[in-house]
Protein backbone atom coordinates (compact mmCIF):
# COMPACT_ATOMS: atom_id res chain seq x y z
CA UNK A 1 0.00 0.00 0.00
CA UNK A 2 3.16 2.09 0.54
CA UNK A 3 4.38 2.38 -2.57
CA UNK A 4 2.76 3.84 -5.97
CA UNK A 5 2.40 7.07 -6.75
CA UNK A 6 -0.87 8.68 -4.85
CA UNK A 7 -4.20 8.07 -6.65
CA UNK A 8 -5.11 11.53 -5.46
CA UNK A 9 -3.08 14.57 -3.99
CA UNK A 10 -4.36 17.72 -2.21
CA UNK A 11 -1.69 20.90 -2.49
CA UNK A 12 -1.97 23.69 -0.52
CA UNK A 13 -5.56 23.83 -0.61
CA UNK A 14 -7.34 26.85 1.03
CA UNK A 15 -11.37 27.82 0.11
CA UNK A 16 -13.13 31.22 1.12
CA UNK A 17 -16.64 31.51 1.16
CA UNK A 18 -17.82 35.29 0.32
CA UNK A 19 -19.71 36.75 2.94
CA UNK A 20 -21.73 40.26 3.53
CA UNK A 21 -18.66 41.56 5.26
CA UNK A 22 -16.00 39.74 2.92
CA UNK A 23 -14.58 36.87 2.65
CA UNK A 24 -14.71 34.04 5.04
CA UNK A 25 -11.45 31.51 5.35
CA UNK A 26 -13.29 27.56 5.76
CA UNK A 27 -10.02 25.53 4.42
CA UNK A 28 -6.31 26.93 4.92
CA UNK A 29 -3.25 25.26 3.23
CA UNK A 30 -4.49 22.01 3.03
CA UNK A 31 -2.36 19.16 2.33
CA UNK A 32 -2.44 15.39 1.74
CA UNK A 33 -2.70 12.86 -0.74
CA UNK A 34 -4.90 9.40 -0.95
CA UNK A 35 -3.12 6.22 -2.30
CA UNK A 36 -5.29 3.69 -4.23
CA UNK A 37 -6.89 1.31 -2.08
CA UNK A 38 -6.91 3.27 0.96
CA UNK A 39 -9.99 3.90 3.04
CA UNK A 40 -8.93 7.77 4.38
CA UNK A 41 -11.29 9.16 6.91
CA UNK A 42 -11.46 13.02 7.47
CA UNK A 43 -12.77 14.08 11.06
CA UNK A 44 -13.47 17.08 12.88
CA UNK A 45 -15.88 19.75 14.69
CA UNK A 46 -18.45 21.35 12.88
CA UNK A 47 -17.07 24.51 10.51
CA UNK A 48 -13.82 22.26 9.96
CA UNK A 49 -14.94 22.85 6.32
CA UNK A 50 -14.60 18.61 6.35
CA UNK A 51 -17.80 18.73 3.47
CA UNK A 52 -16.18 21.90 1.66
CA UNK A 53 -13.39 19.73 0.99
CA UNK A 54 -15.17 16.98 -0.19
CA UNK A 55 -16.93 19.12 -2.56
CA UNK A 56 -13.75 20.65 -3.88
CA UNK A 57 -12.32 17.46 -4.32
CA UNK A 58 -15.91 16.01 -6.16
CA UNK A 59 -15.05 19.10 -8.48
CA UNK A 60 -18.74 20.71 -7.32
CA UNK A 61 -16.89 23.85 -6.03
CA UNK A 62 -13.58 25.98 -6.87
CA UNK A 63 -11.00 26.23 -4.79
CA UNK A 64 -9.58 29.85 -4.08
CA UNK A 65 -6.18 28.81 -4.24
CA UNK A 66 -3.91 25.23 -4.32
CA UNK A 67 -4.41 22.38 -6.31
CA UNK A 68 -5.69 19.11 -6.37
CA UNK A 69 -4.12 16.39 -8.77
CA UNK A 70 -5.98 13.48 -9.38
CA UNK A 71 -3.63 10.57 -11.21
CA UNK A 72 -1.41 13.13 -11.54
CA UNK A 73 -3.86 15.89 -13.64
CA UNK A 74 -5.18 18.60 -12.26
CA UNK A 75 -8.68 18.36 -11.04
CA UNK A 76 -11.28 21.21 -12.21
CA UNK A 77 -14.50 19.87 -12.64
CA UNK A 78 -16.36 16.43 -11.71
CA UNK A 79 -14.41 13.62 -12.90
CA UNK A 80 -16.42 10.34 -14.15
CA UNK A 81 -13.93 8.33 -12.05
CA UNK A 82 -14.92 9.74 -8.59
CA UNK A 83 -18.38 9.52 -7.09
CA UNK A 84 -20.29 11.07 -4.19
CA UNK A 85 -22.16 9.84 -1.60
CA UNK A 86 -24.33 12.49 -0.25
CA UNK A 87 -25.23 12.68 3.66
CA UNK A 88 -28.79 13.26 2.95
CA UNK A 89 -30.11 10.75 1.22
CA UNK A 90 -33.45 11.37 0.57
CA UNK A 91 -32.93 13.82 -1.58
CA UNK A 92 -30.36 12.78 -3.49
CA UNK A 93 -32.46 9.82 -4.68
CA UNK A 94 -35.14 10.61 -7.31
CA UNK A 95 -38.07 9.83 -6.02
CA UNK A 96 -40.19 9.28 -8.91
CA UNK A 97 -37.80 6.04 -9.52
CA UNK A 98 -38.08 2.24 -8.27
CA UNK A 99 -34.99 1.30 -6.39
CA UNK A 100 -33.88 -0.12 -9.57
CA UNK A 101 -34.59 2.92 -11.69
CA UNK A 102 -32.36 5.30 -9.45
CA UNK A 103 -29.34 2.59 -9.94
CA UNK A 104 -29.87 2.78 -13.38
CA UNK A 105 -29.70 6.53 -13.52
CA UNK A 106 -25.82 5.60 -13.14
CA UNK A 107 -25.90 3.97 -15.82
CA UNK A 108 -27.63 6.17 -18.35
CA UNK A 109 -24.84 8.82 -16.80
CA UNK A 110 -21.54 6.55 -18.02
CA UNK A 111 -23.84 5.64 -21.42
CA UNK A 112 -23.78 1.60 -20.74
CA UNK A 113 -26.02 0.11 -23.18
CA UNK A 114 -29.56 -0.22 -21.94
CA UNK A 115 -29.43 -4.38 -22.44
CA UNK A 116 -26.99 -4.71 -19.74
CA UNK A 117 -28.63 -2.50 -17.23
CA UNK A 118 -31.25 -5.04 -15.64
CA UNK A 119 -28.19 -7.62 -15.24
CA UNK A 120 -25.93 -4.92 -13.50
CA UNK A 121 -28.57 -3.48 -11.47
CA UNK A 122 -29.66 -6.85 -10.10
CA UNK A 123 -25.81 -7.76 -9.06
CA UNK A 124 -25.36 -4.27 -7.43
CA UNK A 125 -28.97 -4.44 -5.41
CA UNK A 126 -27.91 -8.07 -4.70
CA UNK A 127 -24.78 -6.94 -3.19
CA UNK A 128 -26.22 -4.30 -1.17
CA UNK A 129 -28.82 -6.41 0.02
CA UNK A 130 -31.93 -4.74 -1.59
CA UNK A 131 -32.75 -7.40 -3.55
CA UNK A 132 -36.23 -7.35 -2.63
CA UNK A 133 -36.88 -3.99 -3.07
CA UNK A 134 -36.11 -3.10 -6.75
CA UNK A 135 -39.65 -1.83 -7.65
CA UNK A 136 -40.19 0.10 -4.61
CA UNK A 137 -39.98 3.83 -4.15
CA UNK A 138 -37.57 5.54 -1.87
CA UNK A 139 -40.65 7.10 -0.28
CA UNK A 140 -41.16 3.50 1.01
CA UNK A 141 -37.83 2.95 2.29
CA UNK A 142 -36.28 3.21 5.78
CA UNK A 143 -33.53 5.66 5.85
CA UNK A 144 -30.90 2.85 6.15
CA UNK A 145 -31.99 0.97 2.94
CA UNK A 146 -32.54 4.71 1.33
CA UNK A 147 -28.77 5.39 1.64
CA UNK A 148 -27.98 1.55 0.48
CA UNK A 149 -29.58 2.64 -2.35
CA UNK A 150 -27.45 5.45 -2.80
CA UNK A 151 -23.99 3.56 -2.27
CA UNK A 152 -25.36 0.71 -5.19
CA UNK A 153 -25.41 3.79 -7.48
CA UNK A 154 -22.60 5.59 -6.77
CA UNK A 155 -20.87 1.72 -7.19
CA UNK A 156 -22.50 1.09 -10.56
CA UNK A 157 -19.82 3.75 -11.43
CA UNK A 158 -17.22 1.88 -11.02
CA UNK A 159 -15.28 4.69 -9.21
CA UNK A 160 -11.85 4.69 -8.77
CA UNK A 161 -12.33 6.84 -5.57
CA UNK A 162 -15.50 7.36 -3.83
CA UNK A 163 -15.80 10.14 -1.56
CA UNK A 164 -18.58 9.71 1.45
CA UNK A 165 -19.90 13.07 3.28
CA UNK A 166 -21.18 11.60 6.69
CA UNK A 167 -23.04 8.75 4.84
CA UNK A 168 -24.45 7.36 8.46
CA UNK A 169 -25.00 10.86 10.08
CA UNK A 170 -28.60 10.90 10.44
CA UNK A 171 -28.60 6.79 10.76
CA UNK A 172 -29.60 5.28 13.81
CA UNK A 173 -26.88 3.70 16.08
CA UNK A 174 -27.82 -0.14 15.43
CA UNK A 175 -28.54 0.37 11.42
CA UNK A 176 -25.26 2.67 11.24
CA UNK A 177 -23.29 -0.16 12.94
CA UNK A 178 -24.63 -3.00 10.17
CA UNK A 179 -24.07 -0.39 7.28
CA UNK A 180 -20.37 0.37 8.46
CA UNK A 181 -19.54 -3.00 8.61
CA UNK A 182 -21.55 -4.10 5.54
CA UNK A 183 -19.87 -1.09 3.69
CA UNK A 184 -16.31 -1.26 4.80
CA UNK A 185 -16.51 -5.60 3.88
CA UNK A 186 -17.78 -4.39 0.28
CA UNK A 187 -15.62 -1.65 -0.55
CA UNK A 188 -12.73 -3.85 0.66
CA UNK A 189 -13.55 -6.83 -1.47
CA UNK A 190 -13.99 -4.21 -4.50
CA UNK A 191 -10.73 -2.61 -3.93
CA UNK A 192 -12.21 1.00 -3.46
CA UNK A 193 -10.34 3.97 -2.39
CA UNK A 194 -12.30 5.89 -0.06
CA UNK A 195 -12.01 9.52 1.27
CA UNK A 196 -14.82 9.45 4.33
CA UNK A 197 -16.24 12.46 6.10
CA UNK A 198 -17.44 12.32 9.62
CA UNK A 199 -18.30 14.17 13.06
CA UNK A 200 -17.70 10.35 14.62
CA UNK A 201 -14.51 10.10 15.47
CA UNK A 202 -15.10 6.68 16.62
CA UNK A 203 -16.33 5.73 12.98
CA UNK A 204 -13.27 7.41 11.43
CA UNK A 205 -10.94 4.92 13.46
CA UNK A 206 -13.20 2.40 12.96
CA UNK A 207 -13.38 2.57 9.54
CA UNK A 208 -10.04 4.12 8.49
CA UNK A 209 -6.73 3.15 7.18
CA UNK A 210 -5.93 6.92 8.42
CA UNK A 211 -7.20 9.67 10.08
CA UNK A 212 -6.70 13.41 8.93
CA UNK A 213 -7.73 15.18 12.33
CA UNK A 214 -8.87 18.75 11.34
CA UNK A 215 -9.79 22.18 13.12
CA UNK A 216 -11.98 24.36 12.88
CA UNK A 217 -12.21 28.16 11.85
CA UNK A 218 -10.58 27.87 9.48
CA UNK A 219 -10.32 24.41 8.76
CA UNK A 220 -6.77 23.08 8.75
CA UNK A 221 -5.07 19.75 9.39
CA UNK A 222 -3.57 19.18 12.89
CA UNK A 223 -3.04 15.69 12.53
CA UNK A 224 -2.80 12.35 10.00
CA UNK A 225 -3.01 9.37 12.28
CA UNK A 226 -2.30 5.69 11.05
CA UNK A 227 -4.41 3.44 11.99
CA UNK A 228 -2.96 0.17 12.71
CA UNK A 229 -5.69 -2.17 13.71
CA UNK A 230 -5.95 -5.43 12.02
CA UNK A 231 -8.77 -6.13 9.71
CA UNK A 232 -11.55 -7.15 9.54
CA UNK A 233 -12.85 -5.13 12.46
CA UNK A 234 -15.57 -6.21 14.83
CA UNK A 235 -17.77 -3.81 16.55
CA UNK A 236 -16.99 -5.19 19.98
CA UNK A 237 -13.33 -6.30 19.61
CA UNK A 238 -11.99 -3.90 17.83
CA UNK A 239 -13.56 -0.85 20.01
CA UNK A 240 -12.44 -2.79 23.04
CA UNK A 241 -9.15 -2.67 21.83
CA UNK A 242 -6.35 -1.47 23.94
CA UNK A 243 -4.88 0.38 20.54
CA UNK A 244 -8.32 1.89 19.67
CA UNK A 245 -9.06 3.57 23.00
CA UNK A 246 -5.96 5.13 22.50
CA UNK A 247 -6.30 6.50 18.94
CA UNK A 248 -9.71 7.59 20.20
CA UNK A 249 -8.27 9.59 23.08
CA UNK A 250 -5.28 11.22 20.79
CA UNK A 251 -7.84 11.83 18.20
CA UNK A 252 -9.99 13.54 20.85
CA UNK A 253 -7.23 15.50 22.53
CA UNK A 254 -6.33 16.98 18.97
CA UNK A 255 -9.49 18.04 17.93
CA UNK A 256 -10.63 19.30 21.66
CA UNK A 257 -7.05 21.21 21.64
CA UNK A 258 -7.99 22.34 17.98
CA UNK A 259 -11.36 23.63 19.51
CA UNK A 260 -9.64 26.29 21.93
CA UNK B 1 -62.71 1.50 -8.99
CA UNK B 2 -65.79 3.44 -8.60
CA UNK B 3 -66.97 3.41 -5.29
CA UNK B 4 -70.59 2.56 -5.50
CA UNK B 5 -71.00 2.99 -1.61
CA UNK B 6 -69.88 6.58 -1.79
CA UNK B 7 -71.27 7.61 -5.05
CA UNK B 8 -74.27 6.02 -3.19
CA UNK B 9 -73.84 8.57 -0.19
CA UNK B 10 -73.19 11.30 -2.40
CA UNK B 11 -76.12 10.85 -4.36
CA UNK B 12 -78.62 11.72 -1.54
CA UNK B 13 -78.40 14.88 -0.97
CA UNK B 14 -79.39 15.55 -4.93
CA UNK B 15 -82.03 13.22 -4.97
CA UNK B 16 -83.76 14.94 -1.96
CA UNK B 17 -83.64 18.41 -3.53
CA UNK B 18 -84.76 16.90 -6.91
CA UNK B 19 -87.87 15.24 -5.25
CA UNK B 20 -88.18 18.41 -2.94
CA UNK B 21 -88.10 21.00 -6.06
CA UNK B 22 -90.82 18.25 -8.21
CA UNK B 23 -93.15 18.38 -5.51
CA UNK B 24 -92.69 22.56 -4.86
CA UNK B 25 -94.01 22.66 -8.11
CA UNK B 26 -96.54 20.28 -8.54
CA UNK B 27 -98.48 22.16 -5.05
CA UNK B 28 -97.72 25.29 -7.53
CA UNK B 29 -95.50 26.96 -5.28
CA UNK B 30 -92.77 27.68 -8.35
CA UNK B 31 -93.31 29.08 -10.99
CA UNK B 32 -93.66 26.88 -13.91
CA UNK B 33 -92.34 29.33 -16.84
CA UNK B 34 -88.73 30.31 -15.30
CA UNK B 35 -87.78 27.20 -12.35
CA UNK B 36 -89.36 24.24 -14.79
CA UNK B 37 -89.22 21.14 -12.66
CA UNK B 38 -87.24 18.27 -12.88
CA UNK B 39 -89.60 15.67 -14.49
CA UNK B 40 -89.54 18.16 -17.29
CA UNK B 41 -86.49 18.61 -17.49
CA UNK B 42 -85.69 14.85 -17.78
CA UNK B 43 -87.71 14.52 -20.64
CA UNK B 44 -86.01 17.53 -22.30
CA UNK B 45 -82.64 16.01 -21.64
CA UNK B 46 -83.77 12.79 -22.88
CA UNK B 47 -85.33 14.26 -26.46
CA UNK B 48 -82.27 16.67 -27.00
CA UNK B 49 -79.81 13.29 -26.01
CA UNK B 50 -82.17 11.28 -28.44
CA UNK B 51 -82.22 13.47 -31.37
CA UNK B 52 -78.39 14.39 -31.07
CA UNK B 53 -78.54 18.03 -30.38
CA UNK B 54 -77.32 17.63 -26.87
CA UNK B 55 -74.18 15.17 -28.17
CA UNK B 56 -73.72 17.75 -30.64
CA UNK B 57 -73.48 20.68 -28.25
CA UNK B 58 -70.99 18.69 -26.20
CA UNK B 59 -68.86 17.60 -28.83
CA UNK B 60 -68.55 21.56 -30.31
CA UNK B 61 -67.29 23.03 -26.71
CA UNK B 62 -65.39 20.11 -26.20
CA UNK B 63 -63.28 20.61 -29.28
CA UNK B 64 -62.82 24.32 -28.53
CA UNK B 65 -61.95 23.75 -24.68
CA UNK B 66 -59.65 20.81 -25.58
CA UNK B 67 -58.41 22.23 -28.30
CA UNK B 68 -57.36 25.44 -26.71
CA UNK B 69 -56.53 23.55 -23.64
CA UNK B 70 -53.97 22.12 -25.84
CA UNK B 71 -52.45 24.41 -27.25
CA UNK B 72 -52.22 26.60 -24.34
CA UNK B 73 -50.48 23.61 -22.10
CA UNK B 74 -48.33 22.68 -24.46
CA UNK B 75 -46.76 26.47 -24.86
CA UNK B 76 -47.27 27.08 -20.88
CA UNK B 77 -45.36 24.32 -19.71
CA UNK B 78 -42.53 25.14 -22.34
CA UNK B 79 -42.22 28.26 -21.26
CA UNK B 80 -42.28 27.81 -17.36
CA UNK B 81 -39.62 25.28 -17.80
CA UNK B 82 -37.66 28.20 -19.70
CA UNK B 83 -38.68 30.61 -16.94
CA UNK B 84 -38.18 28.24 -13.76
CA UNK B 85 -34.55 27.56 -15.12
CA UNK B 86 -33.11 30.76 -16.32
CA UNK B 87 -33.96 33.27 -13.51
CA UNK B 88 -32.62 35.96 -15.70
CA UNK B 89 -35.33 35.56 -18.24
CA UNK B 90 -38.41 35.17 -15.43
CA UNK B 91 -37.27 38.86 -14.27
CA UNK B 92 -37.38 39.93 -18.15
CA UNK B 93 -40.29 38.85 -18.41
CA UNK B 94 -41.98 39.01 -15.03
CA UNK B 95 -43.65 42.63 -15.54
CA UNK B 96 -45.23 41.37 -19.02
CA UNK B 97 -46.83 38.59 -17.61
CA UNK B 98 -48.06 40.61 -14.51
CA UNK B 99 -49.29 43.48 -16.82
CA UNK B 100 -51.05 40.41 -19.23
CA UNK B 101 -52.24 38.27 -16.29
CA UNK B 102 -55.30 40.24 -15.09
CA UNK B 103 -57.02 41.29 -17.77
CA UNK B 104 -60.31 39.06 -17.95
CA UNK B 105 -59.97 36.30 -20.77
CA UNK B 106 -63.78 37.62 -22.03
CA UNK B 107 -62.71 40.93 -22.50
CA UNK B 108 -60.75 39.42 -25.05
CA UNK B 109 -63.70 38.14 -26.75
CA UNK B 110 -64.40 41.14 -28.89
CA UNK B 111 -61.13 41.46 -30.01
CA UNK B 112 -61.22 37.38 -31.00
CA UNK B 113 -64.02 38.28 -32.63
CA UNK B 114 -62.69 41.06 -34.63
CA UNK B 115 -59.78 38.70 -35.80
CA UNK B 116 -61.10 35.62 -36.80
CA UNK B 117 -64.85 35.87 -37.27
CA UNK B 118 -67.21 33.44 -35.71
CA UNK B 119 -66.60 30.01 -35.19
CA UNK B 120 -63.66 27.40 -33.78
CA UNK B 121 -60.91 29.47 -34.06
CA UNK B 122 -62.14 32.95 -31.98
CA UNK B 123 -63.26 30.74 -29.72
CA UNK B 124 -60.26 28.61 -28.99
CA UNK B 125 -58.00 31.83 -28.86
CA UNK B 126 -60.10 32.95 -25.99
CA UNK B 127 -59.23 29.85 -24.08
CA UNK B 128 -55.90 29.92 -24.83
CA UNK B 129 -55.38 32.96 -23.25
CA UNK B 130 -57.34 31.82 -19.73
CA UNK B 131 -55.85 28.57 -19.71
CA UNK B 132 -51.93 29.68 -20.34
CA UNK B 133 -51.35 31.90 -17.65
CA UNK B 134 -52.44 29.92 -14.49
CA UNK B 135 -50.35 26.64 -16.34
CA UNK B 136 -47.74 28.69 -16.75
CA UNK B 137 -47.02 30.00 -13.24
CA UNK B 138 -47.72 26.99 -11.73
CA UNK B 139 -44.86 25.09 -14.16
CA UNK B 140 -42.66 27.72 -13.43
CA UNK B 141 -42.92 27.51 -9.73
CA UNK B 142 -42.48 23.67 -9.75
CA UNK B 143 -39.40 24.13 -11.92
CA UNK B 144 -38.25 26.63 -9.40
CA UNK B 145 -38.84 24.50 -6.66
CA UNK B 146 -36.70 21.25 -7.57
CA UNK B 147 -34.64 19.83 -4.35
CA UNK B 148 -31.28 21.44 -5.41
CA UNK B 149 -29.54 18.60 -3.98
CA UNK B 150 -31.10 16.35 -6.84
CA UNK B 151 -29.42 19.03 -9.33
CA UNK B 152 -26.26 18.48 -7.59
CA UNK B 153 -26.28 14.98 -8.22
CA UNK B 154 -26.74 15.24 -11.55
CA UNK B 155 -23.96 17.55 -11.84
CA UNK B 156 -21.57 14.63 -9.70
CA UNK B 157 -23.07 12.09 -12.43
CA UNK B 158 -21.30 14.30 -15.22
CA UNK B 159 -25.01 14.59 -16.88
CA UNK B 160 -25.31 16.74 -19.59
CA UNK B 161 -27.57 20.05 -19.47
CA UNK B 162 -30.39 18.71 -21.85
CA UNK B 163 -30.45 14.75 -19.89
CA UNK B 164 -30.47 16.82 -16.46
CA UNK B 165 -33.64 18.72 -17.59
CA UNK B 166 -35.12 16.03 -19.12
CA UNK B 167 -34.19 12.85 -16.32
CA UNK B 168 -34.17 15.47 -13.12
CA UNK B 169 -35.87 18.76 -13.43
CA UNK B 170 -39.04 17.84 -16.06
CA UNK B 171 -40.15 14.45 -13.57
CA UNK B 172 -39.53 16.92 -10.36
CA UNK B 173 -41.71 19.57 -12.05
CA UNK B 174 -44.52 16.68 -12.93
CA UNK B 175 -46.91 17.21 -10.19
CA UNK B 176 -47.23 20.87 -10.69
CA UNK B 177 -48.04 20.73 -14.25
CA UNK B 178 -50.55 17.99 -13.73
CA UNK B 179 -52.41 20.52 -11.04
CA UNK B 180 -51.93 23.30 -13.37
CA UNK B 181 -53.48 21.20 -16.42
CA UNK B 182 -56.09 20.13 -14.28
CA UNK B 183 -57.05 23.47 -12.86
CA UNK B 184 -56.61 24.95 -16.91
CA UNK B 185 -58.95 22.05 -17.80
CA UNK B 186 -61.68 23.40 -15.73
CA UNK B 187 -60.98 26.69 -16.75
CA UNK B 188 -60.99 26.02 -20.29
CA UNK B 189 -64.46 24.61 -20.43
CA UNK B 190 -66.20 27.68 -18.18
CA UNK B 191 -64.66 29.95 -21.15
CA UNK B 192 -65.66 28.11 -23.62
CA UNK B 193 -69.17 27.83 -22.47
CA UNK B 194 -68.96 31.79 -21.74
CA UNK B 195 -67.90 32.85 -25.39
CA UNK B 196 -70.82 30.67 -26.48
CA UNK B 197 -73.15 32.34 -24.49
CA UNK B 198 -71.54 35.75 -25.22
CA UNK B 199 -71.13 35.57 -29.06
CA UNK B 200 -70.37 32.10 -30.65
CA UNK B 201 -73.63 30.64 -31.80
CA UNK B 202 -73.06 27.14 -31.43
CA UNK B 203 -71.87 24.36 -28.30
CA UNK B 204 -73.59 23.73 -25.33
CA UNK B 205 -73.75 27.80 -24.08
CA UNK B 206 -75.20 28.76 -26.77
CA UNK B 207 -78.06 25.88 -26.41
CA UNK B 208 -78.39 27.35 -23.01
CA UNK B 209 -79.24 30.97 -23.87
CA UNK B 210 -81.22 29.98 -26.90
CA UNK B 211 -83.24 27.93 -24.49
CA UNK B 212 -83.41 30.79 -22.25
CA UNK B 213 -84.91 33.18 -24.96
CA UNK B 214 -87.13 30.85 -26.27
CA UNK B 215 -88.12 30.25 -22.78
CA UNK B 216 -87.57 26.75 -22.67
CA UNK B 217 -86.84 26.30 -19.17
CA UNK B 218 -86.53 22.73 -19.21
CA UNK B 219 -84.34 22.91 -22.09
CA UNK B 220 -82.05 25.35 -20.61
CA UNK B 221 -81.69 23.54 -17.30
CA UNK B 222 -81.23 20.03 -19.17
CA UNK B 223 -78.02 21.78 -20.45
CA UNK B 224 -76.94 23.47 -17.28
CA UNK B 225 -77.06 19.78 -15.68
CA UNK B 226 -75.37 18.10 -18.24
CA UNK B 227 -72.42 21.03 -18.28
CA UNK B 228 -72.27 19.88 -14.23
CA UNK B 229 -71.98 15.96 -15.32
CA UNK B 230 -69.07 16.15 -17.85
CA UNK B 231 -67.05 18.74 -16.16
CA UNK B 232 -66.79 15.91 -13.24
CA UNK B 233 -66.33 13.14 -15.73
CA UNK B 234 -63.32 15.33 -17.06
CA UNK B 235 -62.02 16.32 -13.92
CA UNK B 236 -62.39 12.03 -12.71
CA UNK B 237 -60.99 11.51 -15.66
CA UNK B 238 -57.86 13.75 -15.34
CA UNK B 239 -57.31 12.92 -11.77
CA UNK B 240 -57.26 8.81 -12.64
CA UNK B 241 -54.66 10.00 -15.68
CA UNK B 242 -52.61 11.92 -13.35
CA UNK B 243 -52.41 8.90 -10.72
CA UNK B 244 -51.45 6.37 -12.69
CA UNK B 245 -48.61 8.34 -14.26
CA UNK B 246 -47.61 9.99 -10.99
CA UNK B 247 -47.99 6.45 -8.79
CA UNK B 248 -44.57 7.70 -7.10
CA UNK B 249 -46.22 10.79 -6.12
CA UNK B 250 -48.98 9.41 -4.60
CA UNK B 251 -47.50 6.50 -2.95
CA UNK B 252 -44.89 8.97 -1.68
CA UNK B 253 -47.74 11.28 0.05
CA UNK B 254 -49.28 8.07 1.53
CA UNK B 255 -45.71 6.91 3.06
CA UNK B 256 -45.70 10.19 4.23
CA UNK B 257 -48.84 10.18 6.51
Amino acid sequence: MENGRPLLSVRGLSHSFRTAEGSRPVLANTQFDIRPQEFVCVVGPSGCGKTTLLRLIAGLIEPSSGEILFKGRRLEEPQPEIAVIFQDYSRALLPWRTVAGNVALALEARNVPRNEHAARVDALLRQLGLAGHANHFPAQLSGGLQQRVQIARCLALDPELLLMDEPFGSLDAMTRQTLQDEVSRLLSVNKSTVLFVTHDLEEAIYLGDRVIALEANPGRIVEIIEIKLPRPRNQLTTREDQRFLEYRHRVFELIERGQK
Amino acid sequence: MIDWRRLGRGLVLPILFLALWELLRAAGVLPYETLSQPSLIARATLSALADGTLLYATWQTLEAATLGWAIAGAVAVLAGVLLGLFPPLARMTSLSVEALRPIPSVALIPLSLLVFGFGLRMEVAVVVFAVFWPVLIVTSSGVRGIEPNLLEVGRALKLSVARRIWKLVLPAALPSIAVGLRLGAGIAIVVAVTVEIATNPWGLGYGMINASQSLRADLMFAQLLWIGVVGWGLNVALLRIERRWLAWFWSAREAAR
